[in-house]
């Protein structure tokens, strides 16, 4: 090859052998500076053979041996080494290249290019060295303190190397009641603020919360819902100083799922930004996904507002998120965010941009659809582009959810700060829903979450001091019309004397996870109920309702066995009602359980059959004992063909596997006539009796036994 | 002379090019500098039953920037996951590293804490570390500034090499 064709290429530092046979090289362009202590026996010749004085080129001979076998026109590389010559090191890498029949061995001194990606790599593995550990204390204190604040009533019991790490860490912590007032703050949260404690009244804490309200959009959306928050924060205390805070915010609640304290946890992370500004692309980019960062989003918004062209805000966030690393780790979860960064971006135009905003969120500037069903149906293409699986590098199958919040400039608003409070506001009002799903931001959303907010403190506050009463519907034998079972049915009675009903509270109870305190009240008052009962009616049993969060609840069988135990009542006495959709959930853990509930005596029975996903395969296989026809096949049983073969066949089903059978919503006497010409066992409805206080369902037991004595 | 070949495994910064600088140059430096690639060292190590040459492999750090490469462990006679005492996560990447590297290589392998001249930040209890250990051959606590345990673990290594 002639020298001047390759300085003419600009090729000059690296050296080209062409392979002859075996480890046998002719030089074709040599590097002396560097190519000679790399291989000595090449001195003067132009004809050589390789020796071992390179391990690392000795090994990678052994792929490019393979490589030049096989002849195709190609090449593969070594990957970047560093040999030690004389008197410096060197930085190259090696290729083995096919060209026309040829086999040629390059070796390029990466020196330059070297220098160029340690100065990016250094500072990129700095910063996550730094958020690695601001991260892992974070969590670690998170996780200590939950569990410690959970249990106990004051931090006077917080255990000594809990106490330890707080009053030593180098960052701020803040633990307060749940009305936002500071029970401890460490040493570090007022240096943290550069306040001397003995000499100023400066108050750390009322800092940190006027820095969180003014400048995260999601501030009264955390705290009224007591929700999880980690994000960053900029203070600045004129003349001079300024520091980048990152923060994690984690509300602690007891078993009842009520707040019982909130964590703040501080780190000062100037330093992480100040390595940040050494490199602008790391500045403004975020180094999981590469997708530009919430600061850049920032940046963005506020020059498009601007222009004034129209456009939407996304506020996409991305569901069980937190589950997916503590199962599969924090290197699955930063792959997932990877694929999900990259499945984003291949769904929008060319004006369009994506950020990742938040931990597991992403925010999308939509300019190229215009009206809101366009918009709409771009939400859920991203809805299907990431609910498609995902694989793990372990081939694990990952599937995941996201709620997503729209907001749109400028018919919702012409201010930045309050398009991503808005869009922030309708995802987390899309968040309600268990499947993933869109919410467009309206006044009436608005309206509504308020009003959803407010409705959750009352509930809490209800749940606090006891503001519910359990309700007895009958069950009767349709044959005998003698009432062998009563359905517990919850009511909220509010403070001016009136009732809400269980369908205004029950969505909002699940979807909080209040509906565990909720349900527990209900067990265990169903149980005190019960030990009156049987002294009445002996065989009696009372049956209550089991949401799907309750159901996941790991505790529940201990949680049963100890109602049972308390209350001194058989457990053959209480029944368990779910609805379907429980029962396909996960299989195996429902038999499980089911089958632990069974051990006890406790029979279970399925509410609304026919209304869910009516997998007939469960019914065999799980221990069940009753079905109840939804109260809609009930209803228009006179009138409706359709309705009466459905019925017809869940008694003819449920009879050849040996189920009982209870009909819900009867009303009339047409209805009970049907079903019971027709063998179904048991029913409940208006016709016999409407969901009754404890005293009058007793009265009702009372007036049955003295007809049956008569 | 027998030679051996040995690979220095882990996630970024939690020391390798600090711990084979100690060993074989007797040299600490406190600046952090990231390795890209691999450097090979070379150290003679006098045995019992005689010198091993080492050829030390010291490969970049595993994170998102740079993956595993099974093909840098062929050959090798033993391999070691090096972790960082101050950092919890050193712990969890080294241990997807040892899986990947399991997967590669039948080389014994022994788990190196390093940074044991600084206070441990990580909170892993003393169970969990058993549990973690018992993944390895032997697990050494080293500390590449003063030199505790470096000597003791390389010539550990390569009696294991030899194995």
């Amino acid at each position: 090859m002639q020298q001047s064709l390759i300085q003419a290429l600009g090729i000059i530092n690296c050296t080209i052998l062409k392979r002859l046979h075996d480890h046998s090289f002719e030089v074709m362009h040599c590097n002396q500076d560097w190519f000679y202590s790399l291989a000595p026996e090449a001195v003067g010749n132009t004809l050589f053979e390789l020796s071992d004085n390179s391990p690392f080129l000795n090994d990678f001979l052994i792929d490019a041996e393979d490589f030049w076998q096989i002849g195709n026109d190609g090449q593969i590389q070594s990957g970047i080494w560093t040999e030690q010559s004389a008197d410096k090191l060197l930085r190259l890498e090696a290729i083995a290249a096919v060209a026309k029949g040829e086999c040629y061995l390059v070796i390029n001194n990466l020196e330059v290019e070297y220098k160029r990606q340690q100065k990016t790599l250094q500072v990129a593995r700095e910063l996550l060295i730094s958020n690695d550990k601001v991260l892992a204390q974070h969590e670690y204190i998170h996780a200590r303190l939950d569990e410690v604040l959970r249990i106990n009533q004051d931090l006077q019991s917080l255990q000594e190397p809990i106490k330890k790490v707080i009053e030593n860490a180098e960052f701020g912590v803040f633990i307060c009641d749940p009305k936002l007032r500071v029970i401890n703050q460490n040493p570090f949260a007022f240096s943290l603020f550069e306040i001397d404690k003995d000499t100023s009244d400066a108050d750390p804490f009322s800092i940190f919360m006027a820095l969180f309200e003014k400048q995260c959009q999601e501030y009264q959306r955390v705290i009224e819902t007591a929700s999880h928050w980690y994000g960053e924060l900029f203070w600045h205390k004129p003349p001079y100083t300024s520091k980048w805070l990152q923060v994690a915010i984690y509300p602690v609640k007891n078993d009842n799922g009520l707040l019982k304290n909130w964590v703040f946890i501080v780190s000062d992370v100037s330093r992480v930004k100040y390595l940040m500004q050494k490199n602008e692309e790391l500045s403004l980019y975020d180094n999981v996904t590469n997708l530009p960062n919430r600061q850049f989003f920032w940046q963005a918004l506020e020059k498009s507002l601007q222009k004034s062209a129209a456009f939407f805000v996304f506020y996409i966030d991305v569901k069980h998120f937190k589950r997916i690393n503590e199962l599969h780790g924090h290197g699955a979860g930063d792959h997932l965010l990877v694929d999900i960064s990259e499945r984003l971006i291949s769904l929008l135009q060319k004006d369009d941009l994506c950020a990742r905003i938040g931990g597991n969120e992403f925010g999308v500037m939509l300019f190229s659809e215009q009206d809101q069903q366009q918009c709409n149906q771009f939400a859920k293409r991203i809805i299907e582009a990431i609910e498609s699986p995902f694989y793990t590098e372990s081939h694990q199958k990952i599937q995941v959810g996201v709620n997503i919040g729209v907001a749109h400039y400028p018919t919702d608003t012409a201010d930045a700060e309050e398009l991503m409070k808005f869009a922030d506001l309708a995802m987390f009002a899309a968040k309600r829903t268990a499947k993933s799903s869109v919410q467009f931001y309206s006044t009436a959303l608005r309206e509504a979450s308020q009003k959803r907010m407010e409705m959750e403190a009352s509930l809490r506050h209800a749940i606090e001091q006891g503001h519910f009463e359990l309700y007895l519907q009958p069950i009767l034998e349709l044959e005998s019309g003698q009432i062998t079972k009563a359905e517990a049915l919850i009511r909220w009675r509010l403070e001016d004397g009136s009732l809400v009903a269980p369908d205004d509270f029950i969505p909002l109870a699940e979807q909080t996870g209040l509906i565990v305190p909720l349900g527990k009240w209900v067990i265990n008052r169903a149980g005190e109920m019960l030990k009156t009962i049987i002294q009445h009616k002996p065989s009696l049993k009372v049956s209550v309702n089991l949401s799907p969060r309750q159901f996941s609840d790991k505790n529940l069988v201990s949680f049963l066995k100890s109602v049972v135990d308390h209350c001194g009542i058989p457990a053959q006495n209480l029944e368990l009602e779910l609805t379907e959709g429980v029962l396909i959930d996960n299989f195996d853990k429902v038999q499980q359980l089911l089958n632990d509930v069974r051990k006890m005596g406790i029979s279970v029975s399925i509410d609304d059959f026919g209304t869910g996903y009516s997998s007939l395969a469960y019914l065999q296989k799980l221990p069940i004992d009753h079905l109840k026809i939804d109260r809609s096949f009930v209803r228009d049983l006179d009138t409706n063909d359709s309705d009466r073969a459905i019925v017809l066949a869940v008694i003819a089903m449920a009879h050849s596997l040996k189920l009982g059978v209870i009909a819900e919503g009867v009303e009339n006497r047409q209805q009970r006539q049907f079903l019971l010409d027709n063998q179904c066992d048991t029913a409940q409805g208006y016709l016999f009796s409407k969901p009754v206080p404890f005293d009058d369902f007793c009265q009702q037991l009372i007036v049955e036994s003295s007809q049956n004595k008569h | 002379m027998i030679q051996k070949k040995i690979c220095l495994l882990g996630a970024s910064g939690v020391g390798k090019t600090s711990l084979v600088r100690q060993f074989v140059e007797g040299i600490f430096s406190d600046k952090y500098l990231t390795t890209i690639g691999v450097k090979i060292d070379k150290k003679v190590v006098e045995l019992a039953i005689g010198q091993v040459q080492l050829m030390i492999w010291d490969i970049e750090g595993i994170d998102r920037y740079s993956g595993f490469q099974s093909k840098y462990l062929r050959g090798a006679s033993a391999y070691a996951i090096v972790t960082d005492q101050t950092r919890s996560q050193s712990l969890i990447e080294g241990m997807e590293i040892h899986l990947m590297a399991r997967a590669a290589t039948n080389a014994p392998a022994i788990m190196i804490i390093n940074k044991s001249d600084l206070d441990v930040a990580w909170h892993w209890t003393q169970n969990e570390l058993n549990g973690y250990s018992k993944e390895f051959v032997s697990c050494f606590s080293t500390s590449a500034k003063t030199g505790a345990g470096v000597e003791d673990m390389f010539k550990f290594i390569a009696q294991l090499s030899l194995k």
